[in-house]
């Protein structure tokens, strides 16, 4: 059985927090883990050593996600990398275009899987292990007000906030 | 003197006294005697036959009149025309008489002619004039009979003679009413109307006739001379120009836009519907009088007195008989022709429809940016909660591994999104607040000074060059000045950004202000990093920013859109990846706001 000390991740995030934090919880896991803050950078360090997977922001200064994705899955050596997307522009105007053309594969091999920022720790490392065959421990996922909270914001749709907004101005 | 010598002087005073051409020929043709006159006329006579001197003839005439006379001693007279003794046609009336011998032989005949060369000559004329003057002609007798008529009344109604002038003109039976002819016949007066009548193919005619007696032996009148011009082009002349009259009097009247004119002595001629709307004025109380001055901007009054050609006036403002002023793009125009001063028109379009509807229109983008302001929120609450939530992981890593830098950096994380929240809502209260615009005489380019001022530091420290090329005669404008210093600010501090982003060693700003047909423009380019399309389309959205969490909420471009909206005026960008990005202000004057509190408003030329 493989572990996770074996497996090396990069991580690809534009935010500095992000990045912080994914490493954390992969090290954690006991995970080697590589950082990039935007996709010239990425394909710098899958150059410099094949990562094992890639954890991927989607929206990122310079060189994007999708732009990233598609350059990195042209060359054959690195085609079958396993890639978990990380967004929070999975419904909005920023990312959806983006999403939506990555996902469904139509140009290029899609990537493994997605998750939505904000994200916990063990669902992240649990979809990382997912992506590259190790087995989870099926720690309790999130419950509660917390998750309950998510779920309404993940679920806001601008055009009604914008209704609310124009009955409250009145 | 004796009996005989007598006779022979008187006969000779009476050949060279009488006032006729008197030639006398024997049998052969040969004149034998002629007198004076005669010879005057028809020039030398002697041993010549009278063809060869009346006619210049080589034999006798056919139809010879004298030798009818000597066949039959009749006197005869007639017309005959010959040759004088300068080579001109010479009309003469001619009386043959015989000289009986006794016996009641004819030796010889008297030809007494006289010259009616100078009537034939007259009548001629007259029958031209008569044919060819530019009137219809015709001669009627007591019974309107017409006798006589020219060619172009002929040409016009027909052959006419013999039938009554009523029923050629008019196509009628019956004398018309009020006749001009009769009326000549009756009192001898010349007598003129104007008549509409028909011509042979049933084609209206207008003329006008001219009735004038004539006397053709006794007394009274015995006929009318009735001479008619024609009017009918005239006429159709004349509907035409009604006609372009009405129209455009019914275009003045129906146009949306006020209407009004002064002749050359400033007395108000025309006030349309839409003036009478607009300044709540009834045309008939002010048409013929020399108040131009109540409705017009003073400028035109000047414009007139300075014999200039016209005044556009984008916008300006007049007052209504209520006292209201009233936004009104206004137009006036001198009218001259050939340098001669004919009066003035002018034009007024009511603005306050198209006002309303620009403030309608900034209202709802305004609703607009502040609907996507919302929307992003929710995006910028899960940007937070992400923070938080990886802040809260890292300190509990931290802490487990005993490891203090990790756990430092976790509460750096959630101090930053604690910012971050404070930040958000910071600018979104900001930005929902809608500041009113506190707009007044504003020097552009002093508020571009005072930016390049502000950032001086700034960008010494970064190494980045920031240059100013401000135009020096731009005028004063109404605009907020905070307003603008932020949008400059915004535009500079992204540049500062773009360069930071950027590779380039030697990275530049310049900030640039011209004026071009009433439009000022503030430009801030970069030679910095520049954007990819996708960047472009997005960053007038709300909370978009490329920036990383550290810096901007992502609000910054649109609080410059918003502002420059409220100016009336836009914002354009023009980028290249990798070259770099031009953001542009643009602000056409007629748009831009009245200043504040300024209720006595004033033109905004």
């Amino acid at each position: 059985m493989t572990s996770p000390s074996e497996k090396t991740v990069l991580v690809v995030d534009d935010e500095e927090e992000v990045r912080l934090f994914l490493e954390t919880a992969l090290t954690d896991a006991g995970f080697k883990v590589e950082t990039a803050a935007d996709g010239n950078e990425a394909l710098d360090k899958v150059k410099e050593q094949k990562p094992d997977v890639v954890s991927l922001d989607l929206v990122m200064p310079k060189k994007s996600g999708a732009k990233f994705l598609y350059e990195m899955r042209k060359n054959k050596e690195w085609q079958k990398i396993p890639v978990v997307l990380v967004t929070a522009h999975a419904k909005d105007d920023l990312g959806k275009k983006d999403f939506q053309d990555v996902m469904s594969g139509k140009a290029l091999l899609g990537p493994e899987t997605y998750l939505e920022k904000p994200v916990k720790a063990t669902t992240y490392v649990n979809a990382i292990k997912r992506a590259i065959n190790i087995p989870t421990d099926e720690g309790p996922e999130e419950s509660g007000a917390k998750a309950e909270l998510r779920g309404l914001i993940e679920d806001a749709d601008p055009a009604r906030l914008k209704e609310a907004l124009e009955v409250l101005k009145k | 003197m004796d009996q005989v010598e007598l006779k022979n002087w008187l006969h000779t005073q009476l050949m060279e006294k009488v006032p006729t051409n008197i030639a006398i020929i024997d049998r052969g043709f040969k004149i034998v005697e002629a007198n004076r006159r005669f010879e005057n006329t028809y020039g030398d006579w002697r041993e010549r036959h009278c063809f060869e001197v009346y006619k210049r003839r080589s034999s006798p005439c056919t139809n010879c009149v004298a030798s009818q006379v000597f066949a039959d001693g009749k006197p005869r007279v007639n017309e005959e025309e010959g040759i004088d003794i300068n080579g001109k046609p010479s009309y003469y009336v001619v009386h043959v008489e015989p000289v009986q011998a006794e016996g009641g032989a004819i030796p010889y005949v008297i030809e007494m002619s006289n010259d009616v060369t100078e009537q034939r000559m007259m009548q001629q004329e007259h029958d031209i004039i008569f044919d060819r003057v530019p009137c219809y002609i015709s001669v009627l007798n007591r019974d309107m009979t017409v006798v006589r008529n020219n060619e172009l009344f002929r040409q016009r109604f027909g052959d006419a003679l013999g039938k009554k002038c009523y029923q050629i003109y008019q196509h009628s039976e019956e004398t018309c009413e009020n006749c001009p002819a009769m009326r000549t016949f009756a009192d001898g007066q010349v007598h003129t109307a104007y008549k509409t009548g028909k011509d042979k193919s049933g084609r209206t005619v207008y003329y006008y006739v001219n009735t004038a007696p004539l006397s053709r032996g006794g007394d009274g009148t015995s006929h009318v001379i009735e001479m008619a011009l024609d009017l009918t082009e005239t006429k159709v002349l004349e509907q035409q120009l009604k006609q372009s009259f009405d129209f455009q009097e019914n275009l003045i009247n129906s146009a949306i836009d006020a209407v009004m004119a002064v002749d050359s002595e400033g007395t108000i001629n025309i006030f349309n519907p839409s003036a009478e709307k607009l300044f709540q004025r009834k045309a008939e109380e002010v048409i013929g009088k020399n108040i131009l001055d109540q409705f017009v901007p003073k400028q035109f009054i000047d414009t007139i007195a300075n014999d200039g050609d016209s005044l556009l006036l984008r916008e300006t403002w007049v007052t209504d008989a209520e006292g209201n002023q009233v936004p009104v793009r206004f137009s006036g125009t001198v009218l001259k022709s050939g340098g001669k001063y004919l009066g003035s028109s002018a034009v007024f379009q009511d603005l306050r429809q198209r006002k309303q509807l620009e403030q309608e229109k900034l209202e709802a983008e305004r609703m607009a940016a502040v609907g996507q302001t919302v929307a992003g929120l929710a995006h910028g609450i899960k940007n937070v909660l992400t923070g938080l939530e990886g802040g809260m992981y890292v300190v509990n890593s931290g802490m487990k591994k005993n490891d203090m830098e990790l756990t430092q950096k976790g509460w750096n994380m959630l101090q930053n999104n604690i910012e971050r929240i404070t930040s958000y809502v910071k600018d979104f209260l900001g930005f929902a607040r809608g500041r009113e615009p506190h707009v007044e005489k504003t020097d552009p380019n002093a508020v571009a000074r005072e930016v390049v001022e502000l950032y001086k530091d700034k960008t010494n420290q970064l190494g980045i060059e920031l240059k100013a090329d401000l135009q020096p005669d731009i005028a004063l404008a109404n605009m907020d000045a905070e307003g603008l210093h932020s949008c400059l600010t915004n535009l500079v501090s992204n540049a500062v950004d773009a360069c930071e982003m950027s590779d380039k060693e030697d990275c530049e700003i310049n900030i640039k202000s011209y004026e071009k047909e009433g439009t000022i423009y503030f430009e801030v380019t970069d030679n910095g990093h520049g954007m990819d399309y996708e960047v472009k389309k997005k960053v007038f959205t709300t909370f978009f920013s490329t920036k990383g969490t550290s810096k901007g909420t992502g609000l910054g471009l649109l609080v410059t859109k918003r502002i420059a909206q409220e100016h009336g005026g836009r914002v354009e960008v023009d980028s290249e990846e990798g070259k770099g990005s031009t953001f542009r202000l643009v602000f056409p004057r007629e748009r831009l706001p009245d200043i504040t509190g300024n209720s006595n408003k004033e033109d905004n030329q």
